[in-house]
């Protein structure tokens, strides 16, 4: 269309002097824009970030909005509550709204220990090429004494980071301020202040499930989270966060018992979720207490029923701790699973064995590599060791020597 | 570690003492209940294994009056028509009730001997319930649990350990008397502390720490690789003194410039990375006869 119609019914008094051409750009795309999100480059579905850009990198750029991310616990539930609370922590600050739903802490315990965004600069200091002579801090120059050429070539990133600045970076060391926190709306459930008004012979694990799925509809219907609903006003993501799903404490027998008396319940309830979010704006995040789940084919189907999955697994308290192997990293993270949400195939991560650690400034998850050898005849023996760990511990190794390491060959 | 756990825990913990058949925890949740009389504690202890008599042997002195027993011994199913406290009786009213009965405005710490008797009658949600309710509601102060960990499922034992703040394993040692305890401590901040300690308890329920047990199998040695110094022993000197490190320090490198020619070459404008290059006569390159230089 060379001309548009609206302009040719007006009076050519009214047609500014400065105005070139009246041609408006016709945007067909639905995309919505909300704070905090972007489509993202492989199927154009909105993504929302983790709060962890390493995170956000192995699920293929960020969570999309509509999906559920499991993340199996650690023994002592220390850094899937972390991951929890960054999540938490990045809808505060994209100004996203959030529902918490616990049954062990009460839920404004955890949102006053949300870590603190660091909102100036990034955590990673990436060296720049400045044309310009600009002022320096003089150490920067001393810190290499003989290679100095290669000062400000950038270094070899181990730290798995997508490019863009879409996830923030928060400093665990302290708490967020509470004026910030109290800028962001959060609903909360906490599960010994529902009433329980149900007959006794009912089982008391559908009850909660269903009091959870109940009071997640109400407040998606209420808020105008649906995407049903009409779009005057400005759109906006809910947050979901729930903590400690299927322990004993909401009730469900699924970690105490070998065979739990109705194991459905859970399953029933994650299905409902996902049937929920497809039909919302909004993301969850489930933590679950999966050492304790004994039935390895329920924990296959819990697995199945969200779309990504993740387990943690940490080095504390287990042999692993003192394995050489390990001495830089805090535990363990294995993706079990990656969604394809409008396609045949998914995107998988490049590595299978990636581990992580959790520095005061960032979350980092980094692929699993061996130490380099260094010398010749002391570590033949230990790499072998290593390496044997190492196949032991993942199934692809890096190096892919398998237990063979140990003959020496000699000639 | 274990004597730390033993003078005190904070206000909501819940310390679960985990036996086997090998050794039992009783002696050391006798301890506990002595300890926590000297610090001048009201402790309520709800025995469904052991009688009366049994537990307050070992215990002397006046701190007896602020001890006060919930017999579930005699008949904790309710057989009879007058029972003291039965199993089904293990919810949070009825123990809020009891031991607001008797607390006088003191801290309250109650020692339930064993949670297995609780758990094989009720539901292990029902019972994980109750503790944390307990915890979490003020009605005592700290909770101490015995759990015989073979007897239950394995889910079961994990699910009410997940709970506990403090969990110590205890298990036959080496000789006699001794006992080997793993002790995990959560901290509210989210650390975890682990240890092991070989423990024997003396006559008057006083525990006597001994040294951390010797690992068996030299595990930890093949971790550790010995690192010998390959300077030593030689017939000529690697080593350097002091002075001899300031003067290594301070040879001028061949390429080591001064800061501002680093920076002038780091910061170089655009450009200077051109080779400026005239070809002269030798370098005639024609690409028809490649063997038109050859003298032949």
């Amino acid at each position: 269309m060379a001309a548009p119609m609206s302009s040719v019914g007006k009076p050519s008094a009214e047609r500014s002097p400065f105005n070139t051409t009246s041609f408006q750009k016709k945007t067909r795309s639905k995309l919505i824009s909300i704070p905090g999100t972007r489509p993202s480059v492989q199927n154009g579905q909105l993504l929302v970030s983790t709060g962890v850009t390493s995170l956000d990198y192995l699920l293929g750029g960020g969570l999309a909005v509509g999906t559920v991310l499991l993340i199996e616990e650690d023994r002592y539930d220390s850094y899937s509550r972390m991951i929890l609370k960054y999540f938490l922590a990045e809808g505060v600050v994209c100004r996203h709204e959030l529902f918490v739903a616990a049954a062990q802490d009460n839920p404004d315990d955890i949102l006053q220990e949300l870590p603190a965004p660091i909102l100036d600069d990034v955590a990673i200091p990436k060296p720049v090429e400045q044309p310009r002579l600009s002022v320096e801090p003089q150490d920067s120059l001393d810190a290499m004494k003989i290679a100095w050429r290669y000062q400000n070539l950038p270094k070899v990133q181990s730290a798995l980071a997508s490019s863009s600045r879409f996830g923030h970076y928060y400093d665990v060391s302290k708490t967020m301020e509470p004026e910030i926190r109290q800028a962001a709306k959060c609903h909360r459930f906490y599960l010994p202040e529902q009433p329980t008004h149900s007959s006794p012979t009912h089982s008391m694990r559908l009850e909660s499930y269903s009091a959870l799925l109940k009071s997640l509809q109400e407040v998606i219907h209420r808020e105008g989270f649906d995407v049903a609903a009409p779009m005057s006003k400005s759109r906006n993501i809910l947050r979901i966060g729930l903590h400690s799903l299927g322990s004993a404490l909401w009730g469900d027998d699924l970690c105490c018992h070998d065979k739990p008396r109705n194991s459905r319940a859970l399953t029933t309830f994650l299905y409902g979720l996902r049937a929920l979010l497809r039909s919302s704006l909004s993301v969850a995040v489930v933590t679950l207490p999966s050492h304790l789940i004994q039935d390895r084919a329920l924990m296959g189907s819990i697995t199945r029923l969200c779309d990504n999955a993740i387990a943690l697994e940490s080095f504390k308290g287990s042999e692993r701790e003192t394995n050489p192997l390990y001495k830089d990293y805090h535990g363990l993270l294995y993706v079990r699973q990656v969604p394809h949400l409008n396609c045949l195939a998914s995107k998988l991560p490049d590595h299978k064995d990636l581990a992580f650690k959790l520095k005061r400034k960032q979350f980092t998850v980094e692929r699993l590599h061996l130490p380099p050898d260094l010398s010749e005849t002391v570590s033949r023996v230990s790499r072998g060791e290593l390496a044997a760990a190492a196949t032991a511990a993942s199934a692809a190794s890096a190096c892919g020597s398998g237990s063979s390491g140990n003959k020496h060959l000699d000639f | 570690m274990l004597t730390e756990l033993l003078q005190g825990t904070d206000a909501g913990g819940f310390l679960l003492i985990q036996d086997s058949t090998g050794y039992c925890g009783r002696h050391l949740l006798k301890s506990f209940i002595g300890a926590a009389l000297n610090r001048e504690e009201v402790v309520h202890v709800l025995h469904f294994e052991v009688s009366e008599e049994e537990l307050t042997d070992g215990l002397k002195g006046s701190h007896i009056q602020r001890l006060h027993f919930h017999n579930a011994y005699t008949d904790p199913l309710g057989w009879t028509d007058h029972p003291a406290f039965t199993v089904h009786q293990f919810t949070l009213e009825e123990l809020a009730h009891r031991v607001k009965q008797t607390s006088h405005s003191k801290p309250v710490t109650l020692v339930i001997d064993s949670l297995s008797w609780v758990l094989r009658h009720q539901s292990p949600p029902a019972v994980c319930n109750t503790l944390q309710q307990l915890r979490k509601g003020g009605a005592v102060r700290a909770i101490i649990g015995l759990l015989h960990a073979d007897m239950h499922q394995r889910g079961t034992v994990g699910s009410v350990c997940h709970l506990a703040t403090s969990v110590i394993t205890v298990a036959p040692g080496m000789k006699g008397d001794e006992a080997v305890a793993k002790l995990t401590k959560r901290s509210k901040s989210g650390k975890v502390m682990q240890d092991e300690e070989v423990f024997s308890i003396k006559e008057d329920l006083t525990v006597m720490v001994q040294s951390r047990p010797s690992h068996v199998g030299g595990r930890q040695n093949d971790a550790e690789e010995q690192e010998t110094d390959p300077t030593a022993n030689l017939t000529f000197n690697l080593r350097l003194s002091d002075t001899e490190r300031e003067a290594k320090e301070k040879l001028a490198l061949p390429f080591v410039f001064s800061r501002e020619k680093k920076t002038a070459l780091l910061h170089s404008g655009p450009g200077s990375g051109r080779i400026l290059y005239e070809p002269d006569a030798n370098d005639d390159y024609d690409q028809e006869d490649p063997d038109d230089d050859l003298d032949v």
